[in-house]
């Protein structure tokens, strides 16, 4: 065994930081609270990225780990008790600096605080816990905290440490319970469902609780989280959104986060390296139908099935869904209903609304649509203003793909790159090819 | 004939202007407002000079907001603050567009009007930009314990930052200095903030002020930046997508960004 020289504040929070990076949730939303003037800190709403990082993720919490020591062997994790690494602790007093110091400078919006297993889930948590206080009843620090809790934990910490969270999340790991069983044998779903079920039991109830006396402490007011993490295990794109959305439904989530799996152990239980890097198109399609699933009301089934089990490479969810069903289109943005126009592709739910109110007091032409954010471009297939089309188009699945294709989305390279012959060759197990051209 | 009424480029300057031409009585398009040292001649116009006085400005302001509600009055507001040499004459005309609509309230909605459409515009992009400082901004820690933060926003965006920051430390003695418009906004801790203008002699004097930080600074620098570097994945590197998100202009003023420690 190799002895810890004793490492300095800047070691530990590279060594911890750069631990925690593949957690994905870098969120500040959800909650919004104004500072009581006696300490620091403020929560907006929509919350605020402070800044992005070079792979051009958002930077908004102070994201480490309390620790990365683990007595769990997940396959998946750099942090695996198996790996040899550079381990380090933070103490409670270090991260209380860190974020209030940090916080100060507005260089964060808040603390992010995840750990790997010490000892044991209760006694990582009890670590968070008392780090947690500290931060909120010494430091008297009003901040965002993203705090993750451990699975297998008391019921009694979790709801302790709910009280003094913003956010709670409970990573799934991954899609299905198969896929768990291979990869992180120290984990079952049914530990990670248990303190999932319980966040949402205890927040219905601080609900109620809060009607009854407004100055009710709050149980993690911007709700709960998870993350999976994609292609590791074989499951298809319609798997997992029905996951997502049986999560969403059941559990009253306010987050997926999906993670596209990076390479980082050899192990042979994970899928073959094959130079191709993380699958990052296909973790975006998923956000996409992430999104259609919770603010434009699609079903998990309208976007794909069975027979049609992984998302196309070319579209996204809802223009490929759009395609699939041209007889409910072109729509009249003067008189379509909200919901219909959520459904067309280029416009948005903050434009829809937009659309829907300015239509009442004046007739809309595309000039108009342009300035409210409607991205023309991709939606003139699907609209008629005043009962004409932009321009003359056929409605015909063919020629609105190639026309569509045109314009180009911000596909990757490989993909962008492809000619039509070579398309055919284009064979990510993930994706289903489907060239309409 | 069409009068424009031309005045100062402040929020003060430009109420008054509206105030000026509210009382005349005319109707849409029949005035308008330009802003001094930027008017275009027109033909056939009258050009009127209109004199700044708090008491007009707040007189309009009662005005919006009583009659257009807090939201319209924001997006005015915002829209005032913008760098568009036309933005006085879009809020005035949008203000005359709300006066025929049976509920004035609802007048940002009405956005195939193109008055408005220019306000609502003007106002987003304001707001986009106080938003994304509310994140980009960064204090250093004089050595004075004063925490100062330089910006250079295209808006006069002073106004909506003060409010987020005064909330959100409201124990720190801070100031946020924005370059582009020589303004500051200034905090005393557990006070209100002030606005104040910034004259050629304080240029002079406090320059270098700003730029000797506490001892501790230089660690923090450190760490911050040590921590923005850690928490990138390198197999997901994607500069397209960081510089959509966070423009150029913005990173001169942010620790992460800039070279070297400060000393």
């Amino acid at each position: 065994m190799r002895i810890q020289e004793t490492m300095d504040l800047y070691d530990k929070l590279q060594i911890l930081t750069d631990a925690a990076k593949y957690d994905v949730a870098c969120t500040s939303s959800g909650a919004d609270r104004k500072g009581d003037g006696t300490g620091m800190g403020s929560c907006e709403r929509a919350g605020i990225c402070h800044s992005f990082s070079a792979d051009g993720r958002c930077i908004s919490l102070l994201k480490i780990l309390f620790t990365n020591e683990c007595i769990y062997d997940c396959k998946y994790c750099i942090n695996r008790r198996t790996n040899d690494v550079p381990r380090a602790s933070f103490t409670p007093d270090e991260v209380c600096t860190l974020t209030m110091e940090f916080y100060r400078r507005n260089y964060i919006e808040g603390l992010f605080l995840s750990s790997g297993v010490l000892v044991s889930p209760d006694y990582t948590m009890e670590l968070l816990y008392a780090t947690l206080y500290k931060l909120r009843r010494e430091c008297n620090f009003q901040g965002y905290i993203h705090v993750k809790a451990i699975p297998g934990a008391s019921r009694d910490l979790v709801e302790r440490l709910g009280f003094l969270a913003d956010r709670m999340s409970i990573n799934l790991e991954l899609p299905t319970a198969d896929g768990l069983k291979a990869l992180a044998p120290h984990k079952t779903r049914k530990k990670i469902l248990e303190p999932m079920r319980l966040v949402q039991t205890r927040t219905a109830q601080n609900k109620q609780e809060i009607q009854v006396y407004r100055g009710a402490p709050r149980f993690v007011p911007a709700g709960q989280s998870t993350q999976m993490i994609i292609g590791a295990t074989p499951e298809t794109d319609y798997q997992i959104i029905q996951v997502a959305q049986s999560l969403y439904q059941k559990f009253d989530l306010k987050r997926v986060f999906y993670s596209a799996f990076v390479h980082v152990n050899e192990d042979s239980a994970l899928p073959a390296r094959t130079g191709e890097g993380p699958p990052l198109l296909r973790e975006h399609r998923l956000y996409q139908a992430d999104w259609l699933l919770r603010y434009y009301h699609f079903q998990a089934e309208e976007l794909l099935s069975e027979e049609d089990p992984n998302f196309n490479v070319l579209f996204d969810p809802k223009c490929n869904w759009a395609l699939k069903h041209l007889n409910y289109f072109p729509v009249e943005i003067n008189r379509a209903e909200y919901r219909m126009l959520l459904r067309v592709p280029g416009i948005g739910y903050k434009s829809a609304s937009r659309i829907v109110k300015a239509r009442r007091l004046g007739v809309l032409k595309f000039e108009d649509l342009k300035k409210m954010g409607v991205v023309l471009k991709r939606a003139l297939y699907f609209i008629t203003c005043s009962g004409k089309m932009m321009y003359p188009t056929r409605m015909e699945e063919d020629y609105i793909a190639r026309n569509l294709l045109e314009t180009k989305e911000k596909l990757p390279v490989e993909v962008r790159n492809m000619g039509y012959r070579q398309m055919s060759l284009f064979d990510d197990v993930r994706f289903r090819e489907n060239v309409m051209l | 004939m069409k009068t424009i009424y031309v005045c100062e480029d402040s929020v003060t300057g430009i109420y008054s202007g509206i105030y000026d031409a509210w009382k005349s009585g005319k109707e849409e398009g029949e005035c308008g407002i330009a802003l001094k040292g930027l008017v275009e001649q027109e033909l056939f116009c009258d050009y009127a000079e209109v004199e700044e006085s708090w008491k007009k400005a707040a007189a309009v302001d009662r005005m919006i907001r009583k009659n257009l509600g807090e939201r319209t009055h924001r997006d005015l507001y915002y829209a005032l603050l913008s760098n568009d040499r036309e933005k006085g004459n879009v809020v005035l005309g949008t203000m005359m567009a709300a006066r025929r609509l049976p509920d004035s309230r609802r007048i940002m909605e009405h956005l195939s009007h193109p008055m408005v459409e220019k306000v609502f515009e003007l106002s987003r992009s304001v707001g986009g930009e106080a938003h994304n400082l509310k994140g980009f901004l960064r204090f250093r820690e004089l050595e004075n314990g004063v925490l100062y933060a330089p910006i250079t926003p295209k808006a006069q965006v002073l106004t909506c930052l003060a409010p987020h920051f005064a909330d959100r430390l409201p124990l720190e003695n801070w100031m946020i200095h924005d370059k582009n418009h020589q303004m500051f906004a200034v905090h005393e801790a557990g006070k209100q903030w002030v606005l104040a203008e910034e004259t050629e002699e304080m240029r002079k004097k406090q320059k270098e002020k700003f730029d000797r930080v506490s001892v501790e600074e230089g660690q923090y620098v450190r760490l911050w930046k040590g921590f923005c570097r850690a928490i990138s994945i390198e197999e997901r590197k994607n500069p397209g997508c960081q510089l959509s998100h966070l423009p150029l202009r913005y990173r001169p003023n942010m620790t992460e960004f800039t070279e070297g420690n400060i000393r």
